[in-house]
């Protein structure tokens, strides 16, 4: 009997624990949307007596943030679409030879993540000084791909490993050229691994903090940015309307990728043997 | 004049790294014609079939199709049809645009493509399942549609990647007669690529048995069942009792003797080999005749003894017995065709001709 109670006891800690950890990711993210709907122009206490989209609106009128918006989306296709071109080709080429160190180069496209970004922020800040490249954009536009990359490169990766070499060698033998065969068949059944890392590559740039802060200026800046320095200049809660909509963008990515793994799964066994 | 052949492989090498895959091999096949490449994994088979098809470049020697050179060749400039192990039709693309595909990159007419798509699912008898995905087809009618992909284009050459090992054993049989059948009505020029026996005889008007990149022996299916050029290729096609001895009086003609490591002394057929040499000898086990201890009449060959029942496998078409003997424990196959069965225990005599003695120089044995 003792050694079930023990069990019983230990799998209601391991409940319990779960249930904290839930508690505690969900409590920031629950107050922040509350605060967001706050019909109150102060920070009162919670919960707010009324709901308004009145920091919504103030958000949509305020032309520092909807710049900062309009560089921030701007600045996220053009990186994904720069990081997603040269990582589906720095994967196909991995993918394609062997040779010796073929792993170490794979760690090494992978570095961006291992870096602090403060780092690479800092570290291409004084580079590209040294180099000449002033523009605002420019500049931001580099380290987003810097960090972007790795994610495009890694999803590129596992999608085309997981595609046999046999395929390619059938479009091949039945008269494709190598470029019409992986149009024809290796891009298809790696499209829904690339796409993920498109999206990802996408939130990340849309968030980033650390590396966009070092290479920012004053007429071209991020979402993200101009939440923190409208922060520190005078608190008010469109911040909280902004950190709702930037959450909702992310939850309809994660939506958009889980329909396509979805999909995938669906589609069942053959697409990645 | 022989007929030109379709492809022709003179001295062909190639290496990966230290290890010679395919060490020196020529072989040729004509028109209609289809050829097993038979041996066991490793033994280069399918580095042979890879550069047929393009996908590898011979170190040395010439690949010659149709009497055109390969050599630098890219697989789409050959006109070859390749059919994969495991078919490798393309799960994003229904079964039609699979068998369409070879067509589309030789620029086919729209009208013409379905024309012959239709004409190709006919031929593997799968009229209807165009519009399905290949992953919604049982194992044998993706193999089919593998097929009809493979031949759509009509390739000068068609090359089959261990085509049944995916299926299972009832459904091998099946197909492999189909197989046959339609490459036949094609009028195909083919080579198999086999690690099986059972595929080569049943598939092959020809068989090459490979071991270590290089080619033991070629001919006919029966011939190399019936004569196997060397212990390795005895071995490997088919099954047989293995007994160790010297040969001996090989100077005295169409005979000579073996003398068993236990001392027993064997008639065989002349091997040709010096007195006195180490040799492996094989006996196959359907060859060996069995009967009652005074049934002289029944057990045939040169070589005869006494021997006990140990045990005995029924496999329907066919009965094994396992049988000691002053030889050593030997394997006998009999067919069920109402012969007397045998149970265990019970006392035997066996036999077996000289001529049905492989004889070899033991392969532990300096040559």
């Amino acid at each position: 009997m003792t050694p079930r109670r023990a069990d019983d006891i230990i799998r209601f800690l391991c409940k319990l624990m779960n249930c904290a950890i839930v508690l505690f990711l969900l409590t920031p993210i629950i107050v922040t949307t509350l605060m967001a709907f706050d019909a109150r122009d102060y920070l009162g206490p919670l919960p707010p007596p009324a709901l308004s989209f009145r920091w919504f609106t103030a958000f949509f009128s305020d032309s520092y943030f909807l710049k900062g918006l309009a560089i921030s989306l701007k600045l996220a296709a053009c990186s994904v679409a720069i990081s997603l071109t040269a990582g589906i080709a720095t994967a196909y080429a991995t993918d394609q030879t062997t040779f010796r160190g073929k792993d170490a180069l794979i760690a090494f496209f992978l570095s961006p993540l291992v870096v602090p970004p403060v780092v690479t922020g800092f570290a291409l800040l004084l580079f590209l000084s040294k180099i000449g490249v002033i523009d605002g954009f420019a500049r931001l536009l580099c380290g987003h791909i810097i960090i972007t990359i790795p994610y495009t490169i890694r999803a590129t990766l596992a999608a085309l490993s997981g595609i046999d070499r046999s395929y390619t060698e059938a479009a091949l033998i039945l008269g494709a050229t190598k470029r019409r065969a992986f149009w024809d068949v290796t891009f298809p059944l790696a499209r829904t691994g690339i796409i993920s890392g498109a999206i990802f590559a996408f939130a990340i740039s849309m968030d980033d903090v650390a590396v966009s802060i070092m290479l920012t200026d004053a007429k071209t800046y991020t979402l993200p940015i101009a939440l923190i320095s409208s922060m520190r200049a005078n608190f008010d809660l469109s911040i909280a309307a902004a950190s709702v909509m930037l959450m909702a963008m992310t939850v309809l990515l994660i939506v958009i990728l889980e329909k396509l793994i979805g999909l995938n799964r669906a589609i069942g066994q053959g697409v990645f043997r | 004049m022989p007929a030109e052949p379709i492809i022709r492989f003179d001295s062909v090498t190639k290496s990966f790294g230290a290890l010679a895959a395919v060490d020196g091999i020529s072989f040729a096949a004509v028109a209609g014609e289809t050829i097993a490449l038979l041996g066991p994994s490793g033994c280069g088979k399918t580095t042979t079939l890879r550069l047929i098809a393009g996908f590898e470049d011979p170190d040395r020697g010439t690949i010659e199709i149709a009497g055109e050179s390969m050599i630098g060749k890219r697989p789409y400039e050959r006109n070859v049809g390749l059919l994969f192990q495991h078919y490798a039709l393309f799960p994003h693309m229904t079964v039609a645009e699979n068998i369409a595909y070879g067509l589309r990159h030789r620029h086919w007419p729209k009208a013409e493509i379905a024309t012959r798509t239709t004409e190709m699912l006919r031929l593997v008898q799968l009229d209807g399942f165009g519009p399905r995905r290949p992953q919604q087809l049982s194992g044998g009618q993706q193999q089919r549609v593998a097929l009809a992909r493979v031949l759509a284009t009509k390739p000068r050459l068609v090359l089959l990647d261990e085509p049944l090992s995916a299926l299972d054993a009832k459904l091998r049989e099946e197909l492999r007669l189909e197989l046959k059948q339609i490459l036949a009505a094609t009028g195909s020029t083919t080579i198999v690529v086999t690690h099986d026996q059972d595929e080569a005889m049943g598939l092959a008007d020809r068989i090459i048995v490979m071991n270590r990149g290089r080619i033991e022996q070629q001919g006919a299916p029966a011939e190399i069942y019936a004569k196997p050029a060397s212990r390795f290729v005895a071995s490997f096609m088919g099954r047989s009792n293995w007994l160790d001895g010297t040969a001996k009086a090989t100077h005295r003609g169409p005979f000579a003797n073996v003398v068993l490591d236990n001392g027993l002394i064997l008639n065989i057929a002349n091997p040709g080999l010096a007195d006195d040499t180490p040799v492996s000898l094989g006996i196959r086990p359907e060859r060996i005749t069995l009967g009652q201890p005074a049934d002289e009449d029944r057990v045939t060959g040169a070589n005869q003894f006494g021997g006990q029942i140990l045990g005995v496998t029924d496999m329907g078409a066919e009965t094994h017995y396992r049988v000691t003997s002053p030889a050593g424990p030997l394997t006998v196959v009999r067919p069920n065709s109402g012969e007397h069965r045998f149970t265990a225990g019970e006392p035997v005599r066996l036999g077996f001709c000289a001529e049905d003695c492989l004889v070899f120089p033991h392969p532990a044995a300096p040559r």
